[in-house]
């Protein structure tokens, strides 16, 4: 069909335009130096030998770490769910996949506000157990409470592509399999993830880069002294003003995104 | 044991749709508390869904909203279907980058595609606002579209089209009726998650739109400083409509198809694409009607820009309707978010700076002078908010507020003698775990300095230096959260016993839990004013100058004073409010007779970006 060719025109403007220019004034930035107005352009590599400090390392170390283990959580939680979803009959299967995505219609400031109520000291958790008799337990401010509201904002965005994956699935492989004799975990490592492998993926990427880039939910779950690149970025750009030390560390960002892509694209290769 | 399996399975979703809905259940049942508090029940009420229905500025963030998030969601399907189609057939290279463009706006953090953005506008001085802010979430929804359109695509059979167009179909019917139909889920699940992106856009929104247009995250998060209910009324509403759409879409298809089951199937598909083209024409409707409504002509418009939550809405109205104009009111972060959008070349006309910005904004020429004998009220304005260091004379500047940096403290758990060390009770062992810093490298830089006794203003390097020292040793010792405005509302909550706020927020604390007390060190503080200014580029100045008089007045300062909870520059307002409402609240009445006391200078870029480096040592640990 080469006359599909055609289709992709509009948006290869529209991506240099809203994509590739946008992102060269970054890197201009990344660059240079003297600040918001770019009057005279200086390269300089200053922005980047600055990222080197222990302090800026330290946090791109911990923003990789709380993307990992939110993105592990995901998948460990929502690869059963989508999995249990793809089994149902059709129409409940679109509904169900609906229900996952709700959520997400509401204002995730707003869900993370609730989470806030829910976790704080005096809230309406601590408010529950003490009623039981059980001491106040500090959830606010802590891992528990930034990575627990990292789950439950990104976790439709694992169940989805997985779900999607599994529901192309042909389900007479399944049973060819158990008639070749396979027991359900064989079945289940041969046949069902090796198939749902791309939503699987899909899912990880999403996730992990809505984790590792985030700076709303630290911020409000994980206090001032939460401070991931998300959170970095921002203060660079809105309370200090260095765009151009800020460009650097978002470039840098999208470098340690783009080898974390390669990886993962090696593997959807050997899958395949 | 498939009934067990069955079981297991039921109950690990119930399981996780609880752990989805408990924040939303939890909005929902606050949205009907009688009280202001989201963490204790207090009755039943409607009075926030009045309040939400009132509320202009709400209702219009709706419409930007779903607008948006429809248009957006429509085009950015349409373009993405039709490159995923393309995309499979090009050649490799075009492939290679195209895929690889395309994760860029996926991968980037949204940060940085938002201030790419606001660059590429500012660039092409493109004013901000719907259209910006409209094609700003389209770039973002393509490629999430592309994502979930093109593996469907990649696994078509490729011969499908061609034996399609051999059987005697144009292209055209090959795509509709063949190619389209088989991807369709993907297509679905690419509009589903560019709707779902649009309308929760938080981040590029706030950094791409202007001139007053927000949606409704622009508007939940100016609420953090005071978080009420009316917001949860809104997502209630938002969640009872989806949930009838949805049983409208799902269920009517389903009866209406037992009822008549003889017919061919295909009449289904065309009902949901009856249901669509209602939707697109409604979507239309409202954005002619959108249109015209926003440019409503003949009147003024004043360009204003505060911080959030810092003026009675109220207020605003009343001047519009006295003054016969039109407001479009903007609110800011901070001041620093605010000369952000400044300098990006945003258009306002009266702006509400703090001291060392004014000083700042003056320096930079951003400002014009006031010309004094447009304001009639001038003689309303105690002595004690003029002519202050951040610029002398006030030729530039009318104060808004006043007032200082504090301790608040709740008396119930710490003593008063504890209170005697000033600053230094931030570092008593006791409280260990127990206290809020504030989230602002100038606030907190500002403790350590005034505790080691040292002006805030210093240059000396050493001194600051030592002043980090302090911070990393509280830091260690003490294990405080460092708060920004969520400390208000926890602080109401009585969640911890020692914070760094604001005197007005402490007032309005204090009259909220009456365990809360407030005291400015003996060491001294930040003495601080907020005061209104008009910029040079200003197109109405007249009513400018008008609006700027029109705060001053007697019962609008009294109004505002009320409502906002700081401390009226206004003497009437000032003295009224001390008989009143915060009648025995000490924050309400700045400290001014400590001769330690304050206020910020502005600070060189060096400087700046010297306690910006070591601030972020302090919270990155």
């Amino acid at each position: 069909m080469k006359h599909f060719k055609k289709l992709t025109y509009p948006y290869v403007i529209w991506s240099a335009l809203m994509i590739v220019v946008p992102l060269l004034l970054i890197a201009l930035y990344a660059f240079t130096t003297d600040g918001n107005v770019v009057k005279k352009v200086s390269f300089t590599l200053e922005n980047f030998a600055k990222i080197i400090e222990p302090t800026y390392l330290n946090v791109f170390w911990k923003s990789i770490k709380m993307g990992a283990i939110t993105t592990v959580i995901c998948l460990v939680v929502g690869y059963p769910l989508a999995y249990i979803i793809s089994k149902c009959k059709e129409e409940v299967q679109g509904l169900l996949i609906l229900v996952v995505t709700i959520p997400t219609w509401i204002n995730m400031l707003l869900r993370t506000y609730a989470w806030m109520n829910l976790l704080a000291d005096n809230g309406i958790i601590n408010n529950l157990l003490s009623k039981l008799g059980i001491g106040p337990l500090t959830m606010m401010y802590t891992d528990f409470s930034v990575i627990l509201g990292m789950v439950c904002n990104f976790l439709p965005f694992m169940i989805i592509p997985i779900h999607t994956s599994l529901s192309k699935m042909d389900h007479s492989l399944i049973e060819a399999a158990y008639d070749l004799g396979a027991d359900p975990v064989q079945t289940f490592r041969k046949i069902i993830l090796k198939l749902s492998m791309p939503g699987v993926i899909n899912g990880c990427m999403m996730v992990f880069l809505m984790s590792i880039s985030t700076f709303v939910i630290p911020k409000l779950l994980g206090g001032g002294q939460y401070v991931l690149v998300g959170n970095l970025i921002e203060n660079q750009f809105i309370s200090v003003g260095d765009w151009n030390f800020g460009s650097a560390i978002s470039l840098l960002l999208a470098a340690i995104i783009l080898i974390f892509m390669r990886v993962t694209k090696k593997i959807d290769v050997k899958e395949n | 044991m498939k009934g067990l399996r069955r079981f297991l399975s039921r109950f690990y979703m119930a399981l996780c749709f609880i752990f989805f809905y408990l924040p939303i259940v939890v909005t929902v049942i606050f949205s009907f508390n009688s009280s202001k508090s989201l963490t204790n029940f207090t009755g039943f009420s409607l009075r926030w869904y009045e309040e939400l229905l009132s509320n202009s500025e709400i209702m219009s963030a709706v419409y930007v909203s779903v607008t948006v998030a429809l248009l957006s969601t429509v085009v950015s399907t349409v373009l993405g279907t039709m490159t995923a189609l393309g995309l499979s057939k090009s050649r490799k290279f075009l492939k290679e980058y195209l895929l690889n463009v395309n994760n860029i706006p996926v991968l980037n953090p949204e940060i940085v595609s938002a201030i790419s953005l606001m660059l590429l506008f500012s660039s092409v001085g493109m004013p901000k606002g719907y259209w910006t802010m409209l094609l700003a979430h389209i770039s973002f929804c393509t490629p999430f579209v592309i994502t979930s359109v093109y593996p469907k695509v990649r696994s078509l059979d490729p011969n499908l089209a061609n034996a399609a167009m051999d059987l005697g179909a144009t292209p055209f019917q090959a795509l509709t009726k063949v190619i389209l139909p088989m991807i369709r889920p993907g297509i679905f699940a690419g509009a589903l998650l560019a709707f779902t992106m649009s309308f929760d856009d938080f981040v590029i929104s706030y950094f791409v739109s202007g001139n007053g247009v927000k949606n409704i995250s622009i508007i939940v998060y100016n609420m953090t400083k005071r978080i009420n209910p009316t917001i949860n009324a809104l997502s209630t509403i938002v969640i009872v409509v989806i949930v009838a759409i949805l049983v409208f879409v799902n269920v009517i298809p389903v009866i209406r198809k037992k009822r008549r089951k003889t017919e061919a199937s295909y009449s289904k598909h065309k009902k949901r694409s009856y249901i669509a083209a209602g939707v697109a024409c409604v979507l239309l409707i409202c954005l002619v009607a959108g249109i015209s409504a926003a440019s409503q002509g003949g009147k003024k418009t004043l360009y204003v820009y505060n911080a959030g939550e810092y003026i009675d809405p109220d207020l605003l109205t009343q001047f519009e309707n006295e003054y016969n104009c039109t407001v479009i009111y903007d609110t800011f972060e901070s001041n620093e978010m605010m000369y952000t959008k400044l300098s990006s070349g945003e258009r306002y006309d009266v702006l509400v700076p703090s001291d060392y910005m004014i000083e700042r904004l003056i320096r930079e020429e951003y400002l014009a002078p006031i010309q004094w004998d447009l304001i009639t009220n001038k003689d309303k304005l105690m002595d004690e908010v003029l002519d202050k260091s951040y610029d002398p004379g006030n030729v530039y500047s009318v104060p808004y507020f006043w007032g200082t940096v504090g301790i608040l403290y709740d008396t119930t758990v710490v003593s008063e003698e504890d209170m005697a060390a000033g600053w230094d009770v931030l570092m008593n062992p006791k409280y260990r775990g127990n206290l809020y810093m504030y989230d602002s490298e100038r606030d907190s830089f500002m403790v350590a300095l005034k505790a080691l006794g040292y002006s805030m203003n210093t240059h000396d390097e050493e001194q600051i230096r030592e002043a980090y020292e302090w911070l990393i040793t509280q830091r260690d010792s003490m294990d405080p959260v460092y708060a920004g405005d969520d400390v208000i509302d926890n602080m109401i909550s009585g969640n911890k016993a020692l914070a760094i706020v604001y005197s007005g927020d402490a007032s309005y604390i204090m009259s909220e839990n009456e365990n809360m007390s407030y005291c400015t060190p003996s060491q001294g503080t930040n003495l601080w004013y907020d005061a209104m200014v008009i910029t040079k580029n200003c197109q109405e100045t007249e009513l400018a100058h008008a609006f700027i008089d029109f705060m001053l007045r007697d019962d609008v300062a009294l109004a505002n004073t009320e409502y906002v909870g700081y401390t009226s520059v206004v003497s009437s307002a000032y003295e009224a409010m001390q008989e009143t409402t915060y009648a025995g609240i000490n924050a309400y009445v700045p400290d001014i007779s400590n001769s330690k006391n304050e206020i910020f200078a502005y600070q060189d870029t060096e400087i700046k970006r010297l306690f910006a480096e070591l601030w972020t040592k302090v919270k990155a640990q």
